[in-house]
């Protein structure tokens, strides 16, 4: 059984919770309001803790970022992302205000932002819905060995030589398995490159 | 279709940017690519989506008695001092077609301090993203020439419209060129439309590995 993972809310509810972003947008709605704090701001609160915010700043942080979520609400469109998705930007970019801690990881070779870009079809959208819907589906079935470290490099926003060291693994094998991960979420049955390396 | 496996690699950038962790400065050269280039956009929205479900499933932590009654005082008082400040575009009508969030920093910039000619038909600005790095948008006229130079750390110059060129190649929309401490080059606009790009440089501090990238991705 996997542990990391506690649990995921239905499809049901989050298209729950997007009803509720979309009635306090509307109509200021309170219930709403409350319904997505319950949820959300005890998981914000656990979010900070883990990010290294003591008690005091993790529960300010939390209220705070659930009335930017009341004062923003219009902002919300759930054709782009989930309201999990985007709360956590709203608590990410927070804390960036907050406790300015940032880096820059060391650039690999292979670096794609340095790729000229594929050949594009131009007027293709981005299904942004169907990208979230393939990272959940493939996310719970991942081995917990790989989620641990998506959740180290993505939620912690720790460094590959940072996970290398906190996982006692070579640099190496971090790098491939977090690649490989990311690939299955993007929908790739196939690691690129070959050297899967788990 | 799916897309191709080249679009959707993975890279440590995009983890960093989506936990929040990447300098400003960064964060905005790979949101301005993102908005030119579906391939980053893809991967941002997937990296994004994974730490979206990371807080979704995150063990909750109690808040404290009556913590969501005082979330609705805050915004009682909020609410009644409303104060909705509209920004508008006073700025320099070619800044109102970049991609967001440049836009808002190159207006920014563009009211405090504006352009600076830097040679016949080139112009910079500097902007403030709360960065150690130095991070610039230059506008270049067709066929301007930017004056030949070296760079004292690395430079990260990201093509947001137009084109231009030097001894190493073209670069257009979405193309990012590297450069490094012993690189002299001269970037010439191209022939068209004015030419945007974003440079973001490290003056002493070092990019580990870097020269490999240079010489392996962009060596020519």
């Amino acid at each position: 059984m996997n542990d990391t993972v506690t649990t995921t809310i239905s499809p049901d509810v989050r298209q729950r919770h997007a009803d509720c972003m979309a009635l306090i947008a509307s109509d200021k709605c309170r219930a709403s309001f409350s319904e997505l704090f319950d949820f959300y701001a005890p998981r914000v609160k656990s979010y900070m803790l883990r990010l290294g915010a003591s008690a005091l700043e993790a529960e300010d942080l939390a209220q705070d970022v659930m009335v930017t979520v009341w004062r923003k609400a219009g902002m919300y469109d759930r054709k782009q992302a989930s309201v999990s998705t985007w709360i956590f930007r709203v608590a990410r970019n927070r804390r960036i205000d907050k406790f300015r801690r940032t880096s820059r990881p060391d650039l690999d070779a292979d670096e794609p932002m340095l790729r000229p870009p594929d050949i594009e079809q131009p007027d293709a959208a981005l299904d942004r819905v169907q990208i979230e819907e393939t990272v959940r589906a493939e996310l719970v079935k991942l081995p917990h060995e790989q989620l641990e470290l998506l959740q180290a490099a993505f939620y912690e926003g720790l460094s590959h030589s940072e996970i290398a060291t906190k996982f006692n693994l070579p640099l190496g094998t971090v790098k491939s398995r977090i690649r490989l991960a990311f690939g299955r979420l993007r929908g790739q049955l196939e690691p690129e490159g070959g050297d899967a390396d788990t | 279709m799916m897309q191709q496996p080249a679009t959707s690699s993975y890279s440590e950038l995009y983890s960093a940017y989506a936990a929040g962790q990447l300098d400003p400065a960064f964060a905005l050269l790979l949101e301005t690519q993102s908005m030119l280039r579906r391939d980053v956009r893809g991967a941002l929205a997937a990296s994004e989506a994974v730490s979206g479900f990371m807080l979704e499933t995150a063990e909750p932590v109690q808040m404290s008695a009556g913590a969501g009654a005082r979330a609705l005082e805050l915004i009682d008082a909020l609410e009644s001092g409303d104060s909705v400040t509209a920004t508008d575009f006073t700025g320099d009508a070619e800044l109102a077609c970049l991609p967001m969030p440049l836009r808002d920093k190159a207006l920014e910039a563009f009211d405090a301090a504006g352009w600076q000619a830097n040679a016949p038909g080139i112009r910079r600005m500097k902007l403030d993203v709360g960065s150690d790095l130095e991070i610039e948008l230059y506008r270049i006229q067709p066929n301007a020439k930017v004056p030949r130079h070296s760079h004292g750390g690395t430079e990260f110059t990201l093509v947001v419209a137009g084109g231009f060129s030097d001894e190493t190649g073209s670069y257009g929309p979405g193309d990012l060129a590297v450069k490094g401490p012993d690189d002299t080059h001269q970037p010439v606009g191209d022939p068209g439309e004015v030419c945007f790009a974003l440079a973001v440089r490290d003056a002493g501090l070092q990019f580990t590995g870097i020269m490999g990238v240079i010489q392996r991705v962009l060596g020519r």
